[in-house]
């Protein structure tokens, strides 16, 4: 096991299990950030609000924010930019991991990533880049991007139009769904 | 961090236009999305035949920029043949013979600047300036709503930044348009539901605002079918600036340098796009905000302006470096070198470089004398400058990258040589529909219930509480008011001197807005004139100064190709100059969206309707004095200023109960109407007045109960009182007739007397009295009860309607 699984087992609690770990390339990190399952999700209400809206019904969704960093960083370099920058680690949990493939953490069937396409600026994400080179970190690429946890039992042709209706403009956003059974 | 300024030199693209036939000049055109019209394709031609060679398509680009409708607004400064329905004549410049006119016959001297800078600058006090501006985001927001709100904010917040020589942003306000949320008919494929539109065009207004740290604070809402395809979202903001900072110049021998956020692919043809109707929008057309940029660059801004370190500066909006840099040297001339501009990316072209339209960008006219303490300020806020070129004194605007010439224009036929093509217009006016007798069964109480329900009625908390209204702590009258902070208000009052460090000078604005497109459909003309009373109304029941009230107008209408839709505009034009010259209140600035029309599911155009957004702000003496419109206690009077009339057409109980009575839109009688309202301002500043409110939408009926559930105390009214110059025998009418120019207002017994002297000679009555009941009643004009019911009924009826048409 290499250091960035080893990292994965010890930082994911509640929640967010430790996803099986997938290759990264060198200096390639995804770190996603969720809320402790002990406090309330407004978001996730909201999103759950826009997804009825747009005729899906779900029980429950969680919203994470996602980072993928790319640039000569190191591990250390990553919990250095997580634990002072991306996560308040008093309401928040992280983990870092891979973006695609992931699995979804128990109780939840469904998973999508929302993420800007590459051709439109990430304004949060060049603040981001920003905030680690004022932490004394290699510049690097930051892209952010947003995690729903959708508790639904809605097919996948489904939960895409209601996505694309509510949560993500095809126009600027491209996503992902990911089935966890 | 790379900076990506070096990129290799290119060969600019040149266009071979001058041997074309027309209509292959169109294919051109189309292909190319100029949105150029035939006579321009036509001008342009001519010009470089002259010239004996072929235009690069960055000059065509930079061209069809310049000459947009949204950079020269052409409708409004081209001939027009009018016919209204009686006569034809030929109008050679609306903008001119309309507001302009006004403006220029009114010639206040408070009014610093008007129409030439980016945004209308009038006097606050003897030290200070406040500069004004609102503007459109509409097609931005259509494809995305979020980051094309987002954008619309940041960029009206630059044009107050670039007002003068910078203005600090102190109010934002925001109003917006939309079909309702539970719109449920069919919308072709690509088009968002009006709910997403809606909740994404606040959240990005929200966002933009509270990231910069500037209280949003004064908006409105308006709700109709037919903005389903095309909503519209008007950002405005106030900005705050030295006296001295008013007037700025642009010299030969200044340093071109732009400061801000770095230049991308991102927003390319703005200009042009606003200038066309919907369809085939594309991803380019979508900019992305960046509120901490914009921040720094504010605050960068801010110390330089106050060390006198630039003469000039301009925001990078639709058009970006060309449209900026084309307008700080329209009066000298430029040079302009590419390939310091600092990019996101190396692989941009001249030509992306030169018109891409990144946000959070200005462009600066700076002494080399200042250049070195210039930069130093931009970087200590972590802002970047670029070193562009220079100003010159050629009359030419020259642009190279590299040894390579990019643009070369002549600045006279950049600004001025935009050919005037004529349009046709008409209006038909309506004629007035027979009176019928009432068919619904539905009691007064009901339509009461129904009015405050409806949604261009009901609260509007969803909205405002998602905006910071209080950061920078001089929000004085809030969006939100009454003794639970939850009712509505007329206007937001504004205490500036947080910012300007005078906590012993309590003079302050309000701002406020006047809209009302239901009226439009009937008339224009009396839209207009209504939208203007009403925004007037709005800022003399927070206590404000009318007779120092400044106006904006905005339009936003579709096509104006179609005479029908653009002699309505003239209308529109007509009734503001008539608001204008009436109330003897300037416009200072304005804007106009045009075209916002696009095919529905059927394949047939859905036009919007015809709307005017009227923004007024006046001075407010001593904001320890302004006033709320929620009733302060039981046992005062109820007086109601101006007549009512016979004035349904577009109202609220039309769309209530269904069209049955007149049709006639209200009508505003300015000489009567200003008459009243400095009475009642005397009667204000003398202390005599506790609560006022405007009656609009739902007339006495919704004002009154508003003032009441607000306040928490009962009133009882009369309705034979209610002041009248024709006899109505409908309480119906009396109670929801949405006559202009109308006020109600308490007043506390003792002052009875005082209020009467005061308000000699305007048409005013007692209509009711304040009670510590919670109800609403009413006696008809029969003597009897005609309308009973529970306040807290009524309030939550006007709070719970939007969200739970929201889902």
């Amino acid at each position: 096991m290499n250091d960035k699984t080893d990292v994965l087992t010890k930082k994911t609690s509640g929640p967010l299990p430790a996803p099986k770990p997938a290759p990264a390339g060198p200096g390639s990190y995804l770190v996603e950030v969720n809320l402790k399952p002990d406090f309330t999700d407004a978001e996730g209400s909201a999103a759950q609000w826009l997804l009825h809206c747009a005729g899906l019904a779900s029980n429950a969704v969680r919203v994470g924010r996602l980072y993928d960093l790319r640039g000569p960083l190191n591990l250390g370099h990553v919990h250095t930019a997580v634990r002072e920058l991306l996560c308040d680690c008093v309401t928040q949990e992280f983990r870092i991991c891979p973006s695609a493939g992931a699995a979804p953490h128990n109780g939840c069937l469904w998973r999508v990533e929302v993420w800007l396409k590459a051709t439109v600026t990430d304004t949060v994400g060049e603040s981001v880049r920003e905030a680690l080179r004022d932490l004394g970190l290699p510049d690097v690429s930051v892209r952010c991007g947003v995690s729903y946890h959708i508790t639904s039992k809605c097919g996948r042709n489904q939960l895409d139009k209601a996505v694309a209706r509510s949560l993500a403009n095809p126009i600027i956003h491209h996503f992902s769904l990911h089935e966890a059974h | 961090m790379p900076t990506h300024t070096a990129i290799p030199p290119q060969t600019p693209e040149t266009i071979a236009i001058c041997g074309l036939r027309p209509q292959d000049l169109q294919a051109a055109n189309a292909r190319h999305g100029w949105s150029l019209k035939e006579a321009e394709l036509a001008a342009i031609q001519s010009h470089f035949q002259a010239l004996k060679r072929e235009p690069t398509l960055a000059e065509l680009e930079t061209l069809a920029q310049t000459w947009s409708e949204h950079c020269k607004h052409k409708t409004f400064t081209s001939p027009i043949r009018y016919n209204d329905g009686k006569k034809t004549r030929l109008i050679q410049s609306l903008i001119d013979e309309t507001i302009f006119k006004a403006t220029k016959q009114l010639n206040r001297p408070w009014c610093l600047s008007v129409f030439k800078d980016n945004a209308g600058i009038v006097a606050f006090g003897s030290k200070w300036a406040l500069a004004f501006k609102v503007e459109t985001h509409n097609h931005p927001s259509a494809i995305e709503p979020y980051g094309g709100a987002a954008t619309g904010v940041g960029g009206v917040i630059r044009d107050v930044m670039g007002a003068g020589l910078g203005a600090k942003p102190i109010l934002n306000t925001d109003v917006f348009c939309f079909a309702p949320p539970d719109y449920d008919g069919p919308l072709p494929k690509g088009a968002l539901h009006p709910r997403r539109v809606l909740s994404g065009v606040v959240c990005g207004v929200r966002d933009y605002g509270n990231r910069m740290g500037i209280p949003t604070a004064a908006g409105g809402l308006w709700f109709d079918d037919d903005y389903r395809l095309n909503p519209l979202v008007f950002c405005g903001a106030v900005g705050l600036l030295p006296a001295w900072a008013v007037r700025k110049e642009v010299k030969a021998g200044d340093l071109i340098i732009a400061a801000g956020g770095r230049t991308g692919r991102d927003g390319l043809h703005g200009a042009t796009f606003s200038s066309a109707a919907l369809e085939g929008a594309q991803l380019s057309a979508v900019q992305i905000g960046h509120a901490i940029n914009e921040k720094k660059l504010l605050d960068a801004l801010l110390t330089a302006r106050d060390k006198k370190l630039y003469r000039s500066l301009t925001d990078c909006g639709a058009g970006g470096f060309s449209s900026a840099i084309g307008e700080l040297a329209a009066q000298c001339g430029a040079r302009v070198r590419l390939e310091a501009a600092r990019l996101k990316a190396c692989d941009l072209s001249p030509r992306e470089i030169w018109l891409s339209e990144s946000q959070e960008r200005m462009v600066f006219a700076v002494p080399p004398r200042s250049l070195k303490a210039f930069a130093e300020i931009f970087a200590s806020e972590g802002c970047e400058t670029a070193v562009l070129g220079e100003f010159t004194s050629s009359g030419r605007l020259e642009v190279t990258h590299g040894k390579t010439s990019v643009v070369d224009l002549d600045m006279r036929f950049l600004h001025d040589g935009l050919p005037r093509i004529e349009r046709s217009a008409v209006w038909a006016p309506q004629k007035p529909a027979p009176i019928k007798a009432p068919t619904h069964k539905k009691s007064l109480s009901q339509i009461l219930a129904e009015c405050l329900g409806h949604l261009n009625v009901c609260s509007r908390e969803w909205v405002v509480r998602q905006y910071d209204h209080e950061v920078q702590g001089g929000t004085v009258i809030k969006p939100l008011q009454g003794i639970r902070h939850d009712g509505p208000g007329d206007a937001c009052v504004i205490w500036p001197h947080a910012a300007t460090g005078d906590p012993s000078d309590y003079q302050g604005f309000a701002v406020s807005h006047g809209l009302n497109p239901a009226y439009g459909k009937i008339d224009p003309y009396r839209m207009a004139l209504a939208c203007a009373d009403e925004a007037l109304r709005n800022l003399l029941c927070v206590g404000a100064d009318i007779s120092r009230a400044v106006f904006l107008d905005n339009f936003c209408w579709a096509s104006p190709d179609d005479p029908a839709r653009l002699g309505a505009l003239v209308r529109a034009a007509e009734g503001c100059r008539d608001a204008a010259l009436g109330f003897g209140v300037p416009f200072i600035s304005g804007k106009d969206s045009l075209y916002n029309q696009t095919r529905d599911v059927d394949g047939k155009d859905l036009a919007i309707p015809g709307t005017l957004l009227i923004s007024a702000m006046a001075p407010v003496a001593d904001v320890r004095k302004a006033l709320t419109m929620e009733i302060k206690g039981p046992g005062n009077a109820l007086y109601l200023v101006g007549w009512t009339a016979e004035e349904l057409g577009g109202s609220l109980f039309h769309q209530v109960c269904g069209r049955c009575a007149s049709c006639t839109a209200p009508a505003v009688d300015t000489r009567i109407a200003l008459a009243a309202f400095k009475s009642v301002q005397s009667a204000l500043a003398k202390g005599l007045v506790l609560s006022a409110h405007d009656l609009s939408e739902g007339g006495l009926g919704v004002a009154a109960a508003e003032m009441c559930f607000t306040g928490e105390s009962g009133a009882i009214l009369d309705l034979d009182k209610v002041p009248r110059r024709a006899p109505i025998y409908s309480d119906e009418i009396l109670l929801f007739s949405e006559s202009a120019s109308r006020i109600l207002l308490e007043v506390a017994p003792e002052h009875e007397a005082d209020f009467i002297k005061a308000l000699r000679g305007a048409p005013a009555k007692r209509v009711g009295t304040t009670m510590a009941n919670p109800v609403f009643k009413v006696t008809g004009l029969d003597g009897r009860v005609a309308l009973e019911s529970d306040l807290c009924d009524l309030k939550s009826t006007w709070q719970l309607s939007l969200p739970r048409r929201l889902g």
